[in-house]
C-alpha cells in the first residue's frame, strides 16, 4: 500500500470512529431496543467482563443495563493491518469518558469497539467495555 | 428571692430552700450547720468563701426552683421536717425534668472520699436502679457527675442529706438538668475510634452505638452523640475507616435532632440497617438527614414521633416517603411497597476479571502478556520489537479520570500529552496521521522514551474478544507504577490497551495497537500491588485453567540470528533475488528469517507478476 493510501485510510478510520461513536452512544443512552442492528449477527460484546455472543443477545444484555448517559472524553481510531482482516476494511476504536447510571454519580470507562464494512454498512464485530473502579466491587 | 444576707446560709447547709426558716428564726448562722456542733471558725470560714462561689451559682437555682413546684409552699411546709432531720418524703425535691435527659448532679465536699467509695455508696443507695456516672470529675471541693436517666436523678436527688457519711455529715447532692461543653481532643477522638473498633462486627459490616457514652471505655469524657460535635466526630471516623458500613445502630443516645448533618448519604453510602430506638426524636423530618440512604429495616421504637401517629398508615407512608426501599419498621416487616412496573432499576452484572471468547485462546494470550510486560517493565524494550508486526500501527490516549483532574493532589500526565492522539481534540488530517505511529521501529523507540513501569499482573483484567486463525483481538487493562519520573511517590496509574494480534512464525506479533493511559482511582490505587508476585496468573470465570507450554510466544526468529547473520541474509536474498535492501528485509521477514522460504516466496509471487516494481528500484 502506497503512503497515500494509507494516510486516506486512517483519515477514514477517524471519520468513521466520531460518526459511529455519535450513533452507538445514542443507541446505547436512548435507543436500546435498536442496538442489534449495529452489531454483526456474530457480534461479541465483554462489558466489564461478562461476555455476550450473538447481537440478539447483546440487545437484551444491554436492555436490561440500567439507563445510562455516556461522554466522550478521548477517542482514537486506527485501520486494522490487512494482513489480520485479510484486506476486508475494519477499523478498531478506542474510546474513553464518564458514563453515570440513573442517578448515581459519573463512573470513568474506557471502551473499544472493532468495526468492519459489511454490505455498506459499518458493524461491530467486537466490543470491550470497562469501568475504571476496583475489581471485586 | 431569697436577700442577700440569707444566701450564705442556704449556701453552708447544701442548697436546699427549706432552711431559709432557721435563718429567720435562729438568726444564727451556725444553725444552718446541720451535722454542727464539732465545727470550728476554721470550717466555718472555708464555708464562707464556698458559699461565696456558691453565691454566684445562685441564678443558676432560682430559675430551677421558679419553674418548679413553688418555693413558698416548700418553704412553708416541707421546711421544717428538714430542719429536724427527720425523713424527708421524695416528693420534698422536685427534680425539675431535662428536656435533653441529662442531669448534672453536684456533692459538695465530695472530695474528701475516693471516687470508688463514693460512687459505690451511690450505687448501693440506688439498687436496683443502675448507676453510671458520666465525666465524673472533681472541681475544687466538689464532685460532679453527669447521669442519663430520670428515675437514677429522682433518686440520687432525693438521698439529698439522708445517707451519713463516716465522717458523721450527711451526703449532700444536688441535681439538675444539664451537660458539660465538650471539647473534641484529639486523645478523645482516639479513645472513640478504639470503642467504635470494639464495637465493631466486620462480618456483618454493623457498628452498634447502643448507648455510646456508657461504655466502659468512654465514661470518663462527655461522648454523648446528641451532641453535634460528638455525634459529627463519629460520623468522620467511620468515613475514614469503615466507610462501607451497612448497619447502624443509634439506639439509647437521646439523640433529638440532625439538622446539623450534612449529605449523609454521600459520606455513608450504604447504610442499610439504621436503628435509633429509645431516643428523644420528636419528629419524622429529623430523618430527612438521612434522606439517600438504602434503608431497608428502621427501628424508630421509643422516640416520642411514634405517639404521633394514631394510624399506622400514615406512619409507615411517612416512614417510606424518606426511605422508599424500607421493608422493616420497627422489627416488623412492611408489605412490599407498589411500584410500577418500568424496570426501572436495571442490573449492573458485577465485573468479571477475565472474558474469553474462545478459552483456547487462554495460554496464548497469557503467555503474550506475560512476556510482553516482562520486557516492557525492564529497563530495555528493545526486544519489544519482536512483538511488533513490521507495520504496526500504534497510537496512544491519555486523560484524567472523573473528578480528578490535574491539579496539585494528583499526579499530572503531562509527559503522555506530546503524543496523545485524541482525535476529539485532534482534528488536523495531518497530525492525526503523524501520531499514528507506523512500523515496529517507531513504536518501539517511542516505548522505550516512555517512564520506567512496573505492572501489577494481579491487577489486570483480559478480555479476549475475537480469536480466529487470522487475528486474536484482546483489550487488557490494569495499573503500573511509573518509575523514575522526578514525583516523590511514584504514581500509580491505570492502562487500557486494546490489541490486534497475528501469527508470525513460530509465535505472534501485534498488528494494531491503541494505549489509554490515565491514574489510578484513590480506591484502585489502595488495591494495587496487594498481591504479592506470584507465578499464578489471573484465571478468569470463562475458562477451566489449562496448561499452556512455556515456550515464548512473541514472535521470535528460530534460530535467533543476530544483526550480522541477517545483513548477510539481506545481502544474500538481494544478490539472488534483485530486489533492493529494503524489500530484501520485507522478504525475510516475512518468511521469519528463513532463507530458502523467501527463495520461493519470491519466486512464487515474482513468477505472478505481484512484486511491485519499486522493490527493484536501487
Amino acid at each position: 500500500m502506497t503512503n497515500v493510501e494509507t494516510k486516506a485510510k486512517i483519515d477514514q478510520a477517524c471519520r468513521v470512529a466520531e460518526e459511529f461513536t455519535k450513533v452507538f452512544y445514542d443507541y446505547m443512552d436512548k435507543k436500546r431496543h435498536g442496538i442489534a442492528k449495529l452489531y454483526l449477527d456474530t457480534g461479541v460484546l465483554s462489558w466489564n467482563g461478562n461476555g455476550v455472543k450473538g447481537n440478539e443477545q447483546i440487545q437484551k444484555f444491554i436492555i436490561d443495563l440500567p439507563t445510562s448517559d455516556h461522554t466522550l472524553v478521548t477517542l482514537d481510531a486506527q485501520p486494522i493491518l490487512d494482513t489480520a482482516v485479510n484486506g476486508q476494511l475494519t477499523f478498531m476504536i478506542q474510546a474513553s469518558g464518564t458514563v453515570k447510571y440513573q442517578d448515581k454519580s459519573p463512573k470513568t470507562f474506557q471502551q473499544n469497539f472493532i468495526v468492519t464494512a459489511q454490505a455498506g454498512k459499518w458493524k461491530i464485530v467486537s466490543e470491550c467495555f470497562r469501568i475504571q473502579e476496583p475489581l471485586g466491587k | 428571692m431569697p436577700k442577700p444576707h440569707q444566701k450564705g446560709i442556704y449556701r453552708n447547709s447544701g442548697g436546699e430552700r427549706d432552711f431559709y426558716d432557721h435563718d429567720f428564726r435562729g438568726g444564727d448562722r451556725r444553725v444552718t450547720f446541720k451535722h454542727g456542733g464539732t465545727r470550728g471558725g476554721k470550717f466555718r470560714n472555708r464555708d464562707w468563701s464556698n458559699a461565696i462561689r456558691s453565691h454566684l451559682e445562685d441564678e443558676d437555682i432560682d430559675m430551677n426552683v421558679g419553674s418548679g413546684s413553688g418555693k413558698s409552699f416548700r418553704k412553708g411546709k416541707k421546711g421544717k421536717g428538714g430542719r429536724q432531720g427527720s425523713p424527708m418524703p421524695l416528693s420534698a425535691k422536685k427534680l425539675l425534668n431535662s428536656p435533653t435527659g441529662w442531669y448534672r448532679v453536684s456533692i459538695p465536699y465530695g472530695n474528701k472520699y475516693e471516687k470508688s467509695f463514693m460512687a459505690k455508696l451511690i450505687f448501693e443507695m440506688l439498687a436496683p436502679l443502675d448507676f453510671c456516672p458520666i465525666a465524673w470529675q472533681t472541681n475544687g471541693t466538689t464532685v460532679i457527675f453527669y447521669v442519663d436517666d430520670d428515675k437514677v436523678a429522682e433518686k440520687i436527688l432525693s438521698l439529698d442529706r439522708q445517707v451519713p457519711l463516716p465522717n458523721g455529715f450527711k451526703l449532700i447532692v444536688k441535681v439538675y438538668p444539664g451537660t458539660p461543653n465538650v471539647d473534641m481532643t484529639p486523645a478523645i477522638k482516639e479513645k472513640m475510634k478504639l470503642v467504635m473498633a470494639k464495637r465493631y462486627n466486620a462480618d456483618n459490616k454493623a457498628l452498634d452505638l447502643t448507648k455510646f457514652h456508657a461504655d466502659s471505655d468512654l465514661q470518663e469524657n462527655f461522648c454523648a452523640l446528641f451532641k453535634p460535635i460528638v455525634f459529627m466526630s463519629v460520623l468522620e471516623i467511620i468515613e475514614q475507616n469503615i466507610p462501607n458500613l451497612e448497619a447502624l445502630c443509634l439506639n439509647d443516645n437521646k439523640l433529638c435532632v440532625f439538622g446539623f448533618l450534612k449529605k449523609v448519604s454521600q459520606r455513608l453510602p450504604h447504610i442499610k440497617i439504621l436503628h435509633l430506638a429509645n431516643n428523644k426524636i420528636r419528629d419524622l423530618m429529623q430523618l430527612d438527614a438521612f434522606i439517600g440512604l438504602p434503608i431497608v429495616d428502621l427501628l424508630l421504637d421509643g422516640n416520642p414521633l411514634c405517639d404521633k401517629y394514631k394510624e399506622q398508615t400514615a406512619y409507615i407512608s411517612e416512614v417510606r416517603k424518606r426511605f422508599p426501599k424500607c421493608q422493616k419498621l420497627d422489627g416488623i416487616d412492611l408489605p412490599p411497597p407498589i411500584t410500577f412496573d418500568i424496570n426501572e432499576e436495571g442490573t449492573m452484572p458485577d465485573a468479571q476479571q477475565t472474558f474469553l471468547c474462545n478459552v483456547e485462546g487462554e495460554g496464548i494470550v497469557r503467555q503474550f502478556l506475560e512476556q510482553y510486560f516482562q520486557i516492557y517493565d525492564s529497563k530495555n524494550r528493545q526486544p519489544l520489537l519482536e512483538a511488533y508486526h513490521e507495520n504496526t500501527m500504534f497510537s496512544f490516549t491519555s486523560a484524567y479520570p472523573y473528578g480528578l483532574n490535574k491539579d496539585k493532589n494528583v499526579p499530572w500526565l503531562n509527559w503522555y500529552q506530546t503524543d496523545n492522539r485524541n482525535i476529539l481534540k485532534v482534528q488536523d488530517p495531518d497530525r492525526r496521521s503523524r501520531l499514528l505511529k507506523q512500523g515496529k521501529l517507531s513504536v518501539v523507540s517511542l516505548l522505550q522514551e516512555m517512564p520506567e513501569t512496573k505492572h501489577d499482573i494481579h491487577s489486570f483484567t483480559v478480555d479476549l474478544t475475537l480469536y480466529t486463525p487470522q487475528m486474536i483481538c484482546l483489550s487488557v487493562s490494569g495499573m503500573f507504577k511509573e518509575l523514575k519520573s522526578g514525583q516523590k511517590n511514584p504514581p500509580t496509574r491505570f492502562f487500557f490497551r486494546t490489541l490486534v494480534i497475528v501469527p508470525a512464525g513460530t509465535g505472534f506479533c501485534i498488528a494494531n495497537e491503541q494505549y489509554h493511559i490515565t491514574n489510578a482511582t484513590p480506591e484502585q490505587a489502595k488495591e494495587a500491588f496487594k498481591t504479592p508476585s506470584l507465578p499464578v496468573p489471573a484465571s478468569g470465570t470463562a475458562a477451566p485453567p489449562s496448561t499452556p507450554e512455556a515456550s515464548p510466544i512473541i514472535h521470535t526468529v528460530s534460530p535467533v540470528l543476530d544483526n550480522n547473520s541477517k545483513q548477510e541474509l539481506v545481502n544474500q536474498i538481494a544478490l539472488k533475488t534483485g530486489m533492493n535492501l529494503e524489500w530484501s528485509i520485507k522478504c525475510l521477514e516475512g518468511n521469519n528469517w528463513d532463507f530458502m522460504r523467501a527463495c520461493s516466496t519470491f519466486e512464487d509471487l515474482h513468477s505472478k507478476g505481484v512484486v511491485p516494481a519499486e522493490a527493484f528500484v536501487k
